[in-house]
């Protein structure tokens, strides 16, 4: 059985520069972001117990072909991928469909693992319409995820709460950032992920039409200005630290 | 001219950065009061395999380029000098070894420093002499198969750790400079007491005593008479590493300063807004680490892809020299910047600063360098 890990290319959110209130995303490098990294750890340790292959599914611009060799050095055995400058105009349902035409062409799939949001837009579409167009079930908020015979057990963290869900394959499961704690590649690992085998094609290869369903209207960075409150001491300091959830409350 | 690294070497450089501001960076200030580095920061860059990134990949190396290795050495080092130091002195000896060591010497010696299971060590200084072949006391005497050396070494790096060290002794039927890879704490080995050292904490550094140490005359590396051709090599391959730290802790520096700039206020202002003396500092020193980064980012280039060894030998040193020196003055400014709280051990500044001081002293002072380079230039 097959682990698909579905990877979005973003900015360096470090890098990032703010010009006017609007993030300059000029020449910022691109990187997987950090909670595709968390679904893409529990692949590998899933893989590394049962066996199996972690396959990586991108759907991102030309530079795709590059920022694949993060995951391939992170673990993954191979890669299928759509790179293509016209994605970064796709939506979420685009990309969904996307996603979907990858997947089915891969062999013996069990579970298919998304961030429960991407670090750029964070719609969290992207999994729940992947499962609804294969028609698989999905597990959301995973925290863990573990096998037993040809079930999947997902341990869900809810708001104070967990819940544990066995769950048919194949399936899709998308992971929240508590997870796991993913390892750093090494430098044997990185130097041979360009190796491994990936699969690319394009959108003119796929023949997609983008929809329209969404407008982004304004992309604006939140104001970060110091407050400059002048304090009488100490008593009023711990006050308002408290009061700002700085400190405990 | 495409300036942009590559993806693998932008990768390199991430993880050793990660590694640094989550495992050594928290571990720095004991690091420095204690000079000793944790078995756990050894532990994490083994199995990253940050001390095998440009080595072979026959005898478990990476199969990197030193472009690579010095994009690690440089992220670890903003976080302790002491632990660029031994990665960089563990690595040119690889380097050596890899490069001038026979089959037998690389079979033997290359896979445990490779994997950091042993660090290696560099020994030619003696008391009276730091660069200067003719002036080796250190003797190796023959006797049967083997040689037997007596003498001593001065400011070994690494010395304390088990591992193979080569050293440059003089051959006493020939007077000549002759190289041996020896086993570090075989019998007739033995240490001073540390040097107390004023930066580069956690780098270990020691005089080694040989009394009648005996090493298997096939362990001379570079043929009877080599140890010239091997200190010159030494000179090509350890540069690099030593560049590294220097730009590390200079970029620490220009990064503390910053935040102390944007956090100081004068009259409610931060300083950096209030005085065009403190941007223009801020400014003078990016230009400076501009100018370092690409003088040692061309060197590590070079030693990828140029191969006469003059030529190198003269851009390591011109590039250590420029690169320790441009450090120096970088601190100093930062210095300048923090003002009275960089001379309190409180402030991380004041241990960059005892880093720093040490790049143009060691592994080839400053002006032993450009002299060297000088003397290339004519031929």
């Amino acid at each position: 059985m097959n682990y698909v890990v579905a990877m979005k290319q973003v900015p360096d959110l470090q890098q990032l520069r703010i010009r006017d209130k609007k993030p300059v995303l000029t020449d910022i490098p691109l990187e997987f972001g950090k909670i595709d990294k968390n679904a893409l750890e529990c692949a590998v340790s899933l893989k590394e117990a049962c066996g199996g292959e972690v396959i990586i599914a991108a759907v991102g611009s030309g530079e795709l072909t590059e920022t694949i060799k993060d995951g391939l050095a992170c673990g993954a055995d191979r890669a299928t991928m759509i790179a293509d400058d016209g994605v970064d105009a796709l939506q979420s349902a685009d990309v969904a469909v996307l996603l979907v035409r990858l997947i089915k062409e891969l062999d013996d799939v069990g579970l298919i693992f998304f961030a429960e949001g991407s670090a750029d837009n964070y719609s969290g579409q992207v999994g729940s319409r992947v499962a609804q167009l294969l028609g698989y079930p999905q597990v959301g908020f995973a925290c863990d995820v573990r096998m037993e015979g040809d079930r999947a057990v997902v341990t869900r963290a809810l708001e104070g709460s967990f819940e544990e869900v066995e769950v048919d394959l194949p399936a899709v499961v998308i992971v929240a950032s508590d997870l796991n704690k993913p390892r750093l590649p090494t430098v044997i690992q990185i130097l041979k992920a360009g190796k491994k085998p990936q699969e690319v094609t394009d959108l003119a290869a796929v023949g997609h039409e983008a929809s329209e369903l969404t407008v982004c209207v304004e992309n604006l960075a939140p104001d970060t200005d110091r407050k400059k409150q002048e304090l009488a001491g100490s008593t009023e300091l711990l006050a308002v630290l408290k009061e700002n959830g700085i400190i405990d409350k | 001219m495409d300036f942009n690294l590559t993806t693998e070497e932008q990768l390199i450089q991430k993880v050793a950065k990660e590694y640094s501001e989550t495992v050594i960076a928290p571990l720095a200030e004991q690091i420095h009061a204690t000079n000793d580095v944790p078995e756990e920061v050894f532990q994490g860059m083994r199995e990253l395999g940050f001390f095998g990134i440009n080595a072979p990949e026959e005898f478990g190396g990476g199969g990197g380029n030193y472009l690579s290795f010095l994009l690690a050495i440089y992220e670890l080092s903003k976080s302790s000098a002491g632990v660029g130091m031994i990665m960089s002195v563990n690595n040119f000896c690889h380097c050596l070894i890899a490069a001038l060591g026979d089959d037998e010497q690389k079979a033997t010696y290359l896979p445990k420093i490779i994997a950091g299971e042993e660090i290696a060590s560099f020994a030619f200084t003696e008391a009276s002499t730091g660069s200067d072949p003719k002036q080796l006391t250190c003797l190796a005497t023959l006797d049967g198969d083997d040689y037997v050396l007596n003498g001593s070494k001065r400011f070994i790096t690494n010395a304390s750790f088990p591992g193979p060290m080569i050293l440059v002794a003089k051959e006493e039927s020939t007077g000549r400079a002759t190289a041996f890879i020896i086993d570090k704490f075989a019998e007739g080995y033995s240490l001073s007491e540390p040097w107390e050292k004023i930066g580069v904490h956690g780098g270990p550094l020691y005089d080694v005593y040989f009394k009648d140490f005996r090493v298997p005359a096939k362990n001379i590396m570079g043929g009877l008479g080599g140890g010239m051709l091997i200190l010159k090599a030494a000179m090509v391959y350890a540069k690099v590493g030593v560049c590294g730290i220097s730009l590390g802790v200079a970029t620490a520096a220009y990064e503390e300063a910053l935040a102390f700039a944007k956090d100081k206020t004068h009259r409610g202002e931060p300083i950096v807004k209030k005085f065009e003396h403190i941007r223009f500092t801020l400014i003078e020193m990016e230009m400076k680490l501009l100018a370092a980064k690409w003088a040692v980012y061309h060197y590590a280039w070079s030693l990828d892809n140029n191969s006469d060894l003059f030529q190198l030998a003269k851009e390591a040193a011109m590039a250590k020299a420029a690169v320790t020196e441009a450090g120096v003055d970088i601190v100093n400014q930062a210095m300048s910047i923090i003002g009275s709280y960089g001379v309190v051990t409180d402030y991380k500044i004041s241990r960059l600063w005892g880093d720093i001081i040490i790049g143009p002293q060691v592994e080839g002072s400053a002006s032993t360098l450009k002299a060297m380079a000088a003397s290339i230039l004519l031929m």
